[in-house]
């Protein structure tokens, strides 16, 4: 990505300085977010499922694309192996805390056994492998005769009321959120952020490149596939095309650009904002993915940096001057 | 399928040949904005659906058959997709190589979810008086739909050809594509040619996917998977060699059929992508590329 050193992705919200202020904020929305099912009823239990579920998924999809500049559109393929390992190994009898562990096995694993094809590809190239990846991974499954074809496979572990799923979530979002937090304030988050900005001079001063966008689409992979799995409780049935659909990358993507790319906060702002534009538009959801897609030609057009992004550089020039 | 038969295996060979050939038109287009532009265009798929939709509703409303729409489709594509890069994707071009991928992946999701509100989520197909018909050549038997396919994807990608290489046109647009700031001191409009270009590919693909529709069903949400299948076109037949497209596109259809004969049809697309995977890992620049450049 030589000359690509993008504005979506580089500068800006980049000297990110995690203290222990970040942990402790986190601590305290989390604790708030706890209490909402004594409080709130199912519907908004379910809603607050979802931003939870699209915000971990954006922001440790933001681990690879936003801080190492892998642009995944293969999220599918990660998010449906945490389906689908969640649906056999918890018919198999596993305990569930053990599938997900399993799921995000099971996703670094495959970033592993793809790595060597796909980090031979570069910025565009790259994007356009992970694509093709997981659309594969999905005619795969659909086709194989081990995962239950188009039918799919029904679990038959007891289904989660709307209260235990939306704590699952919230455990698994502040985990994303300490995995992200605890990732910026180690050396791997100089590192990551080199390859980021240019591949080659990284490499020239020293920094292991495959091994940084390893870590770092793995740890993505992994994260991504452990939402996954959590869908697959979710539904009570998996199947390639709602596992593996395409439509799953699409709301990750635009939740980290609408929000903003390589910030903390940002994929949470996206979550929120395309969760309730979808409530609002619920009776049309071919018009609500259309308004996001005019949403995200705007956003990239007029603010590249996303909400987050430009409210933070705004927030810093005010500071600058006063 | 314990013993191979050689009548049929000649037959799904030639057979694949012709439909990769045909559907080769697709990807020419996808080629030239790669090639030009250095810009992954993520909303091709789209146009590629929106191009089987113009044909099929030019024939449900006024009777024109889908051959004879040819024409019609090529210039309706071309004014619709002349409007979006000067408008929507010129102006982020300064955000970097992300912010156009991302961007047509934007107007791709917007598309299709366009066409599933208006054209509804039904599969649909193109007819014609040839849609049943086979030529028989000895014991072979092909499908004479394939065989104009691939005829009129084999005549449009010489016109492209010769557009490229033999016109001014041609010579501004492979200036541009090798290097732009050059071309731009020594005179040519650039923006102007990549404008052209992108406008092309809107006819081009639209067109494509005309021939597409005449031979498969099509529903709103094809695009993707025709989006992927030029992909592994291009990259066998080398990025931005036009006629090299044409070869890349009988090598993956033959390889598709093979994959559909051996292992069951619902692969048939599952051979085409690992072929891409595997072939952007080993020789991102094609196989059959001589030259890197238009």
């Amino acid at each position: 990505m030589k000359n690509g050193m993008s504005v979506l992705l580089s500068r800006i919200a980049t000297p990110t300085r995690v203290g222990r202020r970040d942990f402790i904020i986190v601590a305290a929305l989390a604790a708030i977010a706890f209490v909402v099912p004594y409080v709130a009823g199912t519907y908004q239990q379910e809603v607050g499922f979802r931003i939870l579920q699209l915000g971990a998924l954006a922001a440790a999809w933001n681990i690879a694309a936003g801080y190492t500049g892998l642009v995944s559109l293969g999220s599918a393929a990660f998010f449906g192996l945490g389906v689908y390992t969640m649906a056999l190994a918890s018919n198999a009898g596993l305990p569930i805390v053990l599938c997900m562990i399993l799921a995000a096995v099971v996703a670094g694993l495959f970033a592993l056994i793809v790595s060597p094809a796909l980090f031979r590809l570069r910025g565009l190239y790259f994007t356009v492998g992970t694509l093709a990846l997981a659309e594969a991974l999905r005619i795969f499954v659909v086709n194989s005769p081990w995962f239950g074809g188009q039918a799919g496979i029904f679990l038959t572990a007891r289904a989660p009321k709307a209260f235990e799923l939306y704590w699952i979530a919230l455990a698994i979002a502040v985990l994303v959120i300490v995995c992200v937090l605890v990732l910026l304030r180690s050396r791997w988050s100089y590192r990551m952020q080199a390859v980021r900005d240019d591949e080659d001079v990284a490499s020239q001063l020293g920094v292991r490149t495959y091994r940084t966008k390893l870590w770092a689409f793995g740890l993505s992979g992994a994260l991504i596939a452990i939402v996954g799995s959590v869908q697959a409780l979710n539904q009570g049935i998996v199947q390639p095309n709602g596992g593996f659909g395409i439509s799953w990358t699409i709301e990750i993507v635009s939740v980290a650009i609408i929000g903003g790319m390589g910030t903390k906060v940002g994929p949470w702002i996206g979550a929120v904002f395309i969760v309730l534009l979808g409530e609002f538009l619920i009776q049309f959801p071919e018009i609500h993915m259309a308004v996001v897609g005019v949403v995200l030609v705007l956003v990239i057009r007029f603010m590249p940096n996303g909400i987050w992004g430009t409210f933070t550089l705004a927030l810093q020039k005010e500071r600058n001057f006063s | 399928m314990n013993s191979i038969d050689p009548v049929g295996l000649t037959n799904t060979v030639l057979g694949g040949a012709l439909l990769g050939g045909l559907i080769a038109l697709s990807a020419v287009g996808l080629s030239l904005v790669l090639g030009v532009m250095k810009l992954v265009n993520l909303v091709h798929g789209q146009i590629v659906v929106l191009g089987a939709y113009m044909a099929y509703y030019l024939s449900a409303f006024w009777g024109i058959s889908p051959l004879l729409a040819l024409p019609i489709v090529f210039v309706l594509g071309f004014l619709f997709m002349a409007p979006v890069q000067r408008f929507i994707l010129a102006p982020v071009a300064r955000h970097g190589e992300e912010a156009g991928l991302l961007t047509t992946f934007a107007l791709a999701i917007i598309l299709e979810n366009l066409f599933i509100r208006i054209f509804s989520g039904d599969s649909r197909s193109l007819d014609t008086i040839f849609s049943r018909e086979t030529i028989a050549i000895g014991p072979i038997n092909l499908p004479t739909i394939y065989l104009i396919g691939f005829g009129i994807s084999l005549a449009v990608c010489l016109a492209v050809w010769a557009l490229v290489t033999r016109t001014s046109f041609g010579r501004s647009l492979r200036a541009s594509s090798e290097d732009p700031i050059s071309a731009a001191i020594v005179g040519i409009h650039v923006s102007r040619i990549r404008w052209g270009t992108f406008a092309l590919n809107g006819g081009l693909s639209a067109i494509g996917g005309v021939l597409i529709a005449l031979c498969f069903s099509f529903t709103p949400s094809s695009g993707s998977e025709y989006l992927l299948t030029a992909f592994a076109i291009i990259v066998l037949g080398g990025l931005g060699n036009i006629m090299g497209t044409f070869v890349g596109g009988i090598a993956l259809g033959i390889f598709q059929s093979l994959g559909a004969y051996f292992f069951g049809d619902g692969y048939r697309t599952f051979v085409g992508l690992v072929m891409l995977i595997v072939l952007l890992a080993i020789a991102p620049n094609g196989i059959l590329n001589r030259r890197r450049s238009l």
